[in-house]
């Protein structure tokens, strides 16, 4: 199906043939244009059943149930689920911050390290092309301050060649502005939708919860791919040091010796109150650590999804 | 602090190393782009108060840890248990030593007297100090010792002789002047008895500022033992004297024991040696002091009139005022050469000298004309009574010769004024006055117009003057008339020279007629002057009774008879003994004052002082540590507290995780 023959840094082709046997599954009902593998609200063809209704003249007969009418001397049609196709959006954060990176996997050659950025190309390019396999919409909207560039979610696989175009170009600047961006998402997604958000979340956790819920209210199905560098945890710096924005703010001097305490009670604290937004907006949250390797959390990503498919 | 190398402390200022460290390696910062800013932000904005103050706090401990490093290895002393004072090793260290007998008291607990404690303390601290160079204060000298023979050196033994601390650090100021280019260190050791430093005496003002305006550094440490001796008792001989009985002798000894406390009641055995004989007696001694007066002790019909004898009591805590030596012998005869050329004045000036003041005496009084002096009996004249022009030429010479060997001359004026001098003095003109004078002053507490032993007062002032003759030169009053004019004095140099101003007739004044004044004056000059005729003397140890036994003729020289070893040779008249000479027995003592002074208030002895760099330290006899110790362990150990606690602030308080791992996990259940 993908016919890509420009090669694409972020899409390991083993990897993906790897994460291709696990489905990629909405967790709510989504509402389609054609048939597909995700569950949906309304009522449909599926060798599924669904629920027994009374007949009412004009029903298709072949839908009767023969065998309730002898039980019962009754009329009830059998009815079976519908299920239709997923629009992906994929929402990658692109602020400066996305551009800081300590670790270096083992496969990369080089001295540059993995930055966040990177990361979330991978984890984008292979959501995208799963989605894409299996006949689903795939969408991007790459956020800085503001959406800075953004593709509706489509099925062809030339659209699937411009999402990789956009995650090819991306490049890490600006301020962050991912809740306004969430919101605005959430408003110009008219049907329902799996919004996978790749982001380092260096937002107001307040905020977050009201984009998060935002999402939530629209019916969407959020997923949340929280990127954390392993220093940005372990803040294990010894020496005096300047540390300078990557979003272009003031920089701060410190001993990293003297504030580490500190920084990571502050690391800790932001780090529960995400926690409890999760748990309170039913987000499928997966914090990643980018010394992890991608596979992996989308392993986990799509089994804990197929473990928990859809509700009508 | 005093440092033995304090050349190091120049490296004091590398206490700021671990400040400068800290400046560099704020100046070698890193730069780093950095993507979780809103946790910095956050960390600076929690309180930090308490993390400041252990930067501080870690700081200032490497800062203590350097420093007690360099002070370590400057080596410091410590002064005394609990004063420190300032300064640096001396380059010279005189040790004044109270070797009184005072200073034998010790502590009950311990064997170790005062004067052995202090002794050993001072070679541990000039051993450690190692001064340049160590001089002793002896007398009004100073000797060159090594520090650590101040232990076992006679010089620095104890002695029955009071201390001349004013004197002794006279010497030393002397010595300082003269020939200390450095600084000097004066290591005074002392019990503090008033009589030792002599706390009334108008001199150490001047010592004090000479003192203090010497160009070279000179400390006084002061190492105080004042803790009285508890219980200690001090027993003396206060007469010992011939009797006679009929055909038998008897020696009546008065012995007085005193202490400084008024404790419980006790029964103190007195015991007696006299001839190879002991025997004892019991005195009951209630409060400060008890007397046994006129104990009489028998004599047998063969024995020798002379003798020696001695009294002790049981040891306690001061060894040194146990014992008391008396001597004995028959009275000499109390012989006073009259030279008058009144004759009425000569009748009564013979009249008085003439009486014995006791029937056992035998007084007698020759006139001597002026020109038959040469041939008068001196070597046997306690007095000398003169009246008339003072003597010139071979007459002075004989009568200098007479005071110079202990005899007593007391001159009265002549009818008319010569011009002469003699000791200094001259006589001036006669003053006749319309109203007889009385003498106003005079005085009562020493000397020949002093009260009587029952403390009766002479009735000097009784006597009415109506005529007076004026006195020139520098004298010492003893008596004053109304109009300041004196009227008895003496020569100031300690000689036996008195002058009276008027004479015993009835038109001059009542000195005749109110005899007993007279007779007082003529008859203690004839008893000062007998002392050293008398075949037994009673003095006390010190200068005077080291300068009589050195003055030994070639056929005779003092030998020790009795007392403790050490009593001869140069510690001879220090030491208490009984010595002979020619016949001649003299019995050494400590003087009186040892029994009875009161140690001084430290205030007061801090007071003598003021304005000098002085640090007392309080001694204890038996005391087993130094007075100066090298206390470089204690700045090490403060190095390593240091360090430790340097350490421990160093290390995070309160490790906060992040949520990492169980998050995941949580997401993975």
């Amino acid at each position: 199906m993908l016919s890509d023959r420009q090669p694409r840094s972020f899409l390991e082709p083993a990897v993906l043939a790897r994460l291709s046997g696990v489905p990629l599954l909405a967790r709510r009902p989504m509402v389609g244009n054609v048939s597909g593998r995700h569950a949906s609200p309304h009522r449909g063809s599926s060798v599924e059943f669904a629920e027994y209704r009374k007949y009412v003249p004009g029903d298709d007969l072949r839908r009767l149930d023969w065998r309730a009418f002898g039980r019962s001397d009754r009329f009830y049609v059998k009815e079976y689920e519908a299920d239709t196709n997923l629009r992906l959006v994929l929402v990658l954060d692109t602020s400066g911050s996305m551009a800081f990176g300590s670790t270096k996997p083992a496969a990369q050659a080089g001295p540059q390290p993995l930055v966040k950025l990177d990361y979330a190309r991978r984890i984008c390019g292979a959501l995208g092309y799963l989605a894409s396999q299996q006949g689903d919409a795939v969408g991007i909207a790459c956020a800085a301050e503001r959406i800075v560039r953004t593709l509706p979610p489509r099925r062809s696989p030339a659209h699937l060649r411009l999402v990789f175009d956009v995650l090819d170009e991306a490049r890490p600047q600006g301020t962050t502005g991912l809740c306004e961006v969430l919101h605005e998402i959430a408003e110009t997604i008219r049907q329902r939708a799996l919004v996978a958000i790749v982001s380092d979340l260096f937002a107001d956790p307040e905020e977050l919860a009201g984009a998060f819920g935002h999402l939530k209210f629209r019916r969407h199905d959020v997923a949340v791919f929280h990127l954390l560098d392993p220093q940005e945890m372990a803040f294990t710096f010894q020496r005096p040091t300047r540390f300078v924005d990557l979003e272009g703010g003031a920089a701060i001097f410190a001993d990293p010796i003297e504030i580490a305490d500190r920084y990571h009670t502050a690391v800790t604290a932001y780090l529960e109150s995400l926690r409890r937004i999760v748990l309170e907006k039913g987000i499928d949250y997966q914090r990643v650590l980018t010394d992890e390797p991608y596979e992996q959390v989308l392993a986990r990503f799509l089994v804990g999804r197929a473990a928990a498919r859809g509700l009508r | 602090m005093t440092f033995l190398q304090p050349w190091l402390l120049v490296a004091l200022p590398l206490v700021a190393l671990p400040l400068i460290i800290h400046l560099i390696n704020q100046r070698r910062f890193q730069t780093v782009q950095w993507a979780a800013m809103r946790f910095l932000l956050a960390a600076r904005a929690m309180s930090s108060g308490y993390s400041k103050l252990r930067h501080w706090l870690i700081m200032l401990l490497r800062m203590l840890a350097v420093a007690a490093v360099i002070l370590a290895i400057g080596r410091p002393l410590s002064r005394g248990w609990l004063a420190l004072a300032g300064g640096a090793r001396p380059d010279t260290a005189i040790v004044v030593l109270d070797r009184s007998p005072s200073m034998q008291a010790r502590d009950p607990a311990t064997p170790e007297t005062k004067l052995a404690t202090g002794r050993r303390q001072l070679a541990e601290t000039l051993a450690t100090l190692a001064p340049q160079r160590c001089l002793l204060v002896e007398g009004d000298k100073l000797v060159e010792v090594p520090a650590a023979a101040l232990v076992d050196l006679p010089a620095a033994g104890p002695v029955a002789a009071a201390a001349d601390i004013p004197g002794m650090l006279q010497a030393a100021y002397d010595h300082i002047r003269d020939n200390a280019a450095g600084t000097a260190e004066v290591w005074i050791c002392s019990d503090g008895r008033t009589n030792d430093w002599a706390l009334e005496d108008g001199g150490w003002a001047g010592l004090r500022d000479a003192f203090a305006k010497l160009p070279q550094q000179v400390r006084f440490q002061l190492v105080a033992f004042d803790a009285a001796p508890a219980g200690n008792v001090a027993v003396r001989v206060t007469e010992a004297r011939l009797e006679r009985r009929g055909e038998a002798r008897e020696l009546l000894v008065s012995v007085v024991a005193t202490r400084q406390d008024s404790g419980d009641p006790i029964t103190l055995p007195l015991k007696f040696e006299l001839g190879g004989v002991s025997t004892a007696v019991e005195v009951e001694l209630a409060g400060r002091e008890a007397v046994l007066a006129n104990h009489a002790l028998p004599l047998g019909r063969g024995e020798s009139a002379r003798g020696w004898g001695r009294v002790s009591i049981p040891a306690d805590t001061c060894a040194a005022d146990n014992e008391f030596y008396f001597v004995f012998d028959e009275p000499p005869p109390r012989l006073a050469l009259v030279v008058a050329e009144e004759a009425a004045a000569g009748r009564v000036l013979e009249l008085a000298a003439s009486i014995p003041p006791s029937k056992e005496l035998v007084a007698r009084a020759e006139s001597v004309p002026r020109a038959g002096l040469a041939t008068a009996p001196w070597a046997e004249a306690a007095a000398l009574i003169w009246q008339g022009p003072l003597p010139q030429g071979d007459e002075a010479k004989l009568v200098d010769e007479f005071v110079a060997r202990g005899g007593q001359a007391i001159f009265f004026p002549p009818e008319s004024a010569d011009g002469a001098t003699f000791a200094g003095v001259s006589w001036g003109e006669w003053l006749a006055h319309p109203q007889p004078l009385r003498p106003e002053q005079w005085r009562s507490d020493e000397d020949i117009l002093a009260n009587t032993l029952a403390s009766g007062a002479l009735p000097v002032g009784e006597l009415e003057v109506q005529r007076s003759c004026g006195l020139g030169g520098e004298i010492v009053p003893l008596a004053t008339l109304a109009d300041g004019l004196p009227l008895v004095a003496r020569v100031p140099d300690g000689r036996g020279i008195t002058f009276c101003a008027t004479l015993p007739r009835p038109r001059d004044s009542s000195l005749a007629s109110e005899g007993i004044v007279l007779y007082a004056i003529l008859q203690r000059l004839i008893e000062r002057g007998l002392e050293p005729l008398a075949g037994a003397r009673q003095i006390d140890a010190g200068p005077a009774a080291s300068e009589l036994l050195a003055a030994a003729t070639a056929d005779a020289r003092w030998a020790c008879v009795a007392g403790p070893a050490g009593s001869s040779g140069a510690e001879a008249g220090w030491q208490a003994g009984v010595y002979e000479a020619a016949g001649r027995l003299v019995a050494i003592n400590r003087p009186p004052a040892e029994d009875v002074a009161a140690i001084a208030a430290p205030e007061r002895i801090d007071g003598l002082f003021r304005g000098l760099a002085y640090t007392r330290v309080e001694g204890r006899a038996g005391r087993g540590d130094s007075i100066v110790q090298e206390i470089w362990r204690a700045f090490l150990i403060a190095m390593l507290l240091a360090l430790v606690g340097e350490g421990l602030l160093s290390l995070p308080r309160r490790r906060v995780a992040t949520p990492v791992i169980p998050a995941l996990a949580e997401a993975a259940a």
